[in-house]
This record gives structure tokens, sequence and C-alpha cells, in this order.
């Protein structure tokens, strides 16, 4: 299979994640000019003699988030160079904006910025392009195998962190957890089987096919909350399991509202004492992730920007919303829990 | 913060509804209300805590009540805050108040002493010996430079990567992860740790602490009077959410 290919099964792969709020952020810039900063990207001064990052980005308010706190931690070091990606930016708008920056690295945010920065490297194979920071898209780790010199931070968060959040909110134990999947995501699932096993818990994975329908994922569901044996379920956000509200009303509320069982979610909506679905809902710490997407930075510049030395990270930080009234009709809520919850509903 | 959708209504939205759900939930944000709250004195608070930073800082708010309380719960922000809403005191550990060159009024003290260990944990065995070329994670409490040099200090050696994260609840996963060799954290967060983990966690203590516990400092003499009288009348389970047990005058 040809990069190109790769590319494009990667993008259609992308195109179905709930994340790809962020793989598609940059629709949300409307008409505005690729290289015109909105007010809140202002760069700081530049400074002569001083490296430059470019970052890459839709002007979206998760991606100005994490750029506001990555900027914060990096301006005494770096020049920046803001690059304001829409749907309407062109590889060679990108290219251009390289060419004039002569950054020392560029952060690309979102898959959409990812395939512009592919483009340009296809098309110039020889040209030597920067190394690059790969933020807030989907599947990271095999953008990262498709381009030249990059690394970078995935976006999904880890099944284990989502576990432990749960084990540290509810008094029931969370030792079997299970999971449905499509096969785009089995690497992925295989990796979060792995990283539960260090924290003891059990992923009991399924997989469905990729048009499963209502029924087909219902009967699923059905034997994963009743006959496994697992103590919780988690629902990735992948929109061809989660694809409308009434789809899930007729699949993940129709079988697990009588089954008692704690699901996590990877959208706040989904938590609702009013409307009970979610238990628990963990979701990207943005301001974390420009600290983190930060230190990355300082640990490639001390290291010659040998990006291609650096695997792909794990994202650190997360926010949890909590259905605090769900879990004390069900679960039992820990002492102290309230304590580490970003949000608690009741 | 706020959902867009009415609770009481059925999910009956589509899928746009979910994606805009992601972001709603927003980072800590300290409100610029530093300079705005009538006559009573600011203080600000930056402390690694056993508590989400918006519940310390509601408790504070209503045990204080002669003060004007801003939580921080991330370095970038409590420095931006020092720098342009010039609180009246700020409540911190030592080393973060003596690289803004403040001087404690008021000194935390927990069990007779006013410092506390800190660790180095990792997975399944100690780190001893050398640690040259280890990659350690630790709560940033003082920026890029500081932190390296707190951590080295702590350490007794400069030849180490860092991981800087924001919250102490975030350590665990560079271990779960396998991105450090090691963390840092304050002995009395070592339970919480254990608390939330499996893994098996050995512990040694650090050859360059101990580290001062939290203490007060006040930046506008005038207010000393009433800053000290405050946080001197807190009850017990305030004090130890704060990680004191009484506060003495230096």
């Amino acid at each position: 299979m040809t990069g190109e290919k790769n590319m494009k099964r990667l993008a259609l792969v992308c195109s179905v994640l709930c994340l790809a709020h962020c793989a598609t952020g940059g629709s949300e810039t409307g008409s505005r000019a690729p290289t015109r900063a909105p007010a809140v990207l202002v760069d700081p001064p530049a400074r002569t003699g001083v490296p430059t990052l470019l970052i890459a980005m839709p002007s979206s308010p998760n991606f100005v988030e994490v750029r506001k706190s990555l900027v914060s931690e990096v301006q005494k070091n770096f020049n920046i160079h803001t690059f304001v990606v829409g749907p309407e930016t062109k590889a060679a708008d990108l290219a251009a904006a390289i060419q004039a920056a002569n950054p020392a690295c560029v952060v690309l945010m979102n898959n959409a910025t990812i395939n512009l920065y592919y483009q340009v490297q296809t098309s110039n194979p020889t040209t030597k392009t920067p190394p690059a920071v790969l933020l807030m898209a989907s599947f990271v780790e095999e953008a990262q195998a498709r381009l030249r010199g990059a690394t970078g931070i995935a976006y999904e968060v880890p099944g284990v962190t989502a576990f432990v959040h749960l084990r540290s909110v509810i008094s029931t134990p969370v030792n079997r957890v299970g999971v449905i999947y499509r096969p785009p995501f089995r690497a992925f699932i295989q990796r979060q089987t792995a990283l539960a096993a260090k924290e003891h818990v059990e992923l009991i994975s399924v997989s469905v096919p990729n048009d499963v329908t209502a029924d087909g994922l219902r009967e699923v569901l059905h034997k994963l909350a009743r006959k496994s044996k697992v103590d919780a379920v988690w629902m990735l956000n992948d929109n061809g399991l989660v694809r409308d509200a009434e789809f899930v009303d007729d699949t993940w509320r129709s079988e697990l509202s009588d089954s008692k069982m704690p699901l996590i979610v990877g959208v706040p909506n989904l938590v609702e004492p009013n409307s009970p679905l979610g238990t628990l809902a963990v979701v990207p710490d943005h301001e974390a992730l420009g600290l983190q997407a930060a230190n990355l930075l300082f640990d490639l510049s001390e290291n010659d920007w040998r990006v291609e030395a650096h695997p792909v990270e794990l994202p650190l930080s997360v926010k949890t919303v909590v259905d605090v009234k769900q879990v004390r009709a069900n679960f039992g809520l820990r002492a102290d829990a309230l304590k580490h919850i970003d949000r608690a509903l009741e | 913060m706020t959902f867009l959708r009415d609770p009481r209504r059925p999910l009956r939205q589509p899928l746009a509804w979910f994606l805009l759900g992601l972001g709603l939930v927003q980072p800590y944000q300290p409100s610029p209300r530093a300079m705005a709250q009538g006559a009573k004195p600011v203080v600000h608070v930056f402390l690694q805590l056993d508590a989400k930073s918006s519940i310390v800082e509601k408790t504070l708010q209503q045990h204080l009540p002669e003060l004007g309380i801003v939580v921080f719960g991330r370095f970038r922000d409590f420095e931006e805050g020092l720098t342009n809403a010039h609180p009246d005191a700020v409540l911190s550990i030592a080393p973060v108040l003596e690289q803004r060159g403040k001087a404690s009024s008021l000194q935390g003290q927990r069990g007779g002493k006013s410092t506390e260990p800190y660790v180095l944990a990792s997975v399944n065995q100690l780190l001893e010996g050398s640690l040259a070329g280890k990659t350690i994670g630790v709560v940033d409490l003082l920026g890029h430079d500081g932190t390296q040099t707190f951590l080295g200090n702590l350490l007794k050696t400069k030849d180490i990567k860092i991981k800087r994260v924001a919250k102490i609840e975030d350590l665990l996963p560079l271990l779960e992860f396998s991105a450090a060799d090691g963390i840092v954290l304050p002995s009395s967060m070592l339970g919480r740790l254990l608390e939330r983990t499996r893994l098996v966690i050995k512990t040694r203590e650090l050859p360059g602490g101990p580290v001062g516990l939290p203490a007060v400092a006040v930046l506008n003499p005038a207010v000393r009077d009433v800053v000290v009288r405050s946080f001197q009348g807190l009850d017990v389970p305030t004090k130890r959410l704060l990680g004191v047990d009484t506060w003495s005058i230096p």
C-alpha cells in the first residue's frame, strides 16, 4: 500500500471518530485568510537569534487553548509563528509559511493540517522539511509513520487512565472492563489491553463489523453486559458506534440502563443525571496538553530535533465528569471522591 | 461551565452535538478578580494538594471570609496572577516563595515540623545509584528552568531529564506509560498515589530534602494582621486540607 493510500485510509478512519471534532476543526475557521491569525492568536514579538516554532492549527477554541498553554511555556526559548489552517488552506500555503518562517520545528494540530504537511512532503520528496510535532489528531501513531521526521502526542485518552479514575470514584470493583470496537481500532485496542493490564484491569474486547447495525450492537452489548462478567463498559469515541442520539438510545441506553453497569464515555454530554447513561466521562485536559507539548519540544531541541528517536507520547492529563447521582445509587461513592472530580453532576 | 443541552430533554441531537461536547469541560481558569473584591485582602494560593483547585478555593473562601482567595492549579497561571493582579499575600511552599523573593510571615507545620521529605517513586524496584540520564517526573512548581533546578537540588544531580506535569495526579500516568523512570512527590502525597494504583511502587527519600511546608508571605504590610489572624483561625479540617496542622510566625 502506498503512503498516499495509507494517508487516505487514515483520513477515512479519522473521519469516523467523534474526536474528529478536532480532526476537522479547521472547518470552523470559515473564510478566514489562512495566514491571518485572529486576535487571540497574536504571536509574541520575534527576537533575533532565537529559533522559531511554526504552529499550524485551526482557530477553534480547544486548539487555541492548547496553543496558549504551549506558547506560555516556550516563548522564552522560541519565537512563535502561528499559521491558521482553514478549509481553504492549500499545501502550497503551508509550504510558503514554512519557507517564510524557516522554523526549527513545526507543530501541526489536527488531521487536516497533518494531511497538508504530508502533501508538502510528498510534492517535494527531496526537499528537506522541518521536524514536526503532531497534536490533537486521531491516531497520531499512524500519521507519524507516514511522515518524514515527526513525533507527537496521541489525542485519545488511554483506557487505563479512565479505569483508574473510575476506581477512585466508585466502591464496586473495576477488574474487568468490556469494550466494543470496529476493525480500524484493532491496534488501538491491543495497546489499551497491555496498558490496562499494568493496573490489573482485564480488557474484554469484542470486535464488530464496520457497518454494525443497531440490532447487532445491541446483541453484543447484551452479551458483554450480562454474560462476560465485566465490571464496567468503556464506550469508544467512534461514531460508528455512537452515530447519533437516537442510535445511542436504541443501543447503549436500552441495553445498559437495566444492567446497572458503570459506563465510561469520552464526551461529557453523555453524563447526565436526568437522563442517565454515562457514569464517568474522561476528556483531554487541553491546558495540560500544552505543557506536555512544551516538554516534548524542549526534549527535542536538546536532542538536535531527532524526532524519529522519540516515540509518540500518550496524553498525561484528563478532566473528569461524573454522574454522582448514578454512582451513589448503583455503585457507591468512595470517600473523598468528590475532591478529585472536575465536575460532579447530581 | 454550562452544558448546551437542556438536561430535561432526551438525547435527540445529531452528532455535531456530541462533538461540541468535548470542548465543554474547560480547564480551571482563575478569575481576574484579584483586585476586584472590595476591601478584602487578596491571597493567591498555589499548592500541590490532594484535592482539585476548585474545591480548595471554595473551602478557603468559606473559612477565610475576611480574605479574597484565588487558588491556582498551575504554575503559569499563578505566575501570571502574581505579575498582573498584585495579590496582598501568597500561600505556597518555600521554594516557590523563595524563587519570587518573598519571605514567609506564617509558616505551616505538621507534626511539629515545618518541612517534609520528598520521595522518589518508581515501579517494581528502587531507583538507586546514579540517576544520570534518567527521566524523572515532577509537578511543575517553578517553570521549566526553576523546576529543573529544584529537582536537581533534591536529587543531587543535574544530569536528569525532567518531565513536568500540570497536576499531581498526572504523575501516575508517567509510571503507567513507562514515560518516566521515576517520579518525585511530597511524602504526604504518597498515600493518595498508592490508593490509586496497583503498580508496585517503591520509594526512597531524597537526599536534597526536606522541603518547606506551605507558608504565607504577606506582600502588603498593611493587611498583615488580618491575613495572619485569618489563617491562624482556620479549623482543623481546613488546615489538614492545606497539609498543615498549625501555623508559626518565623
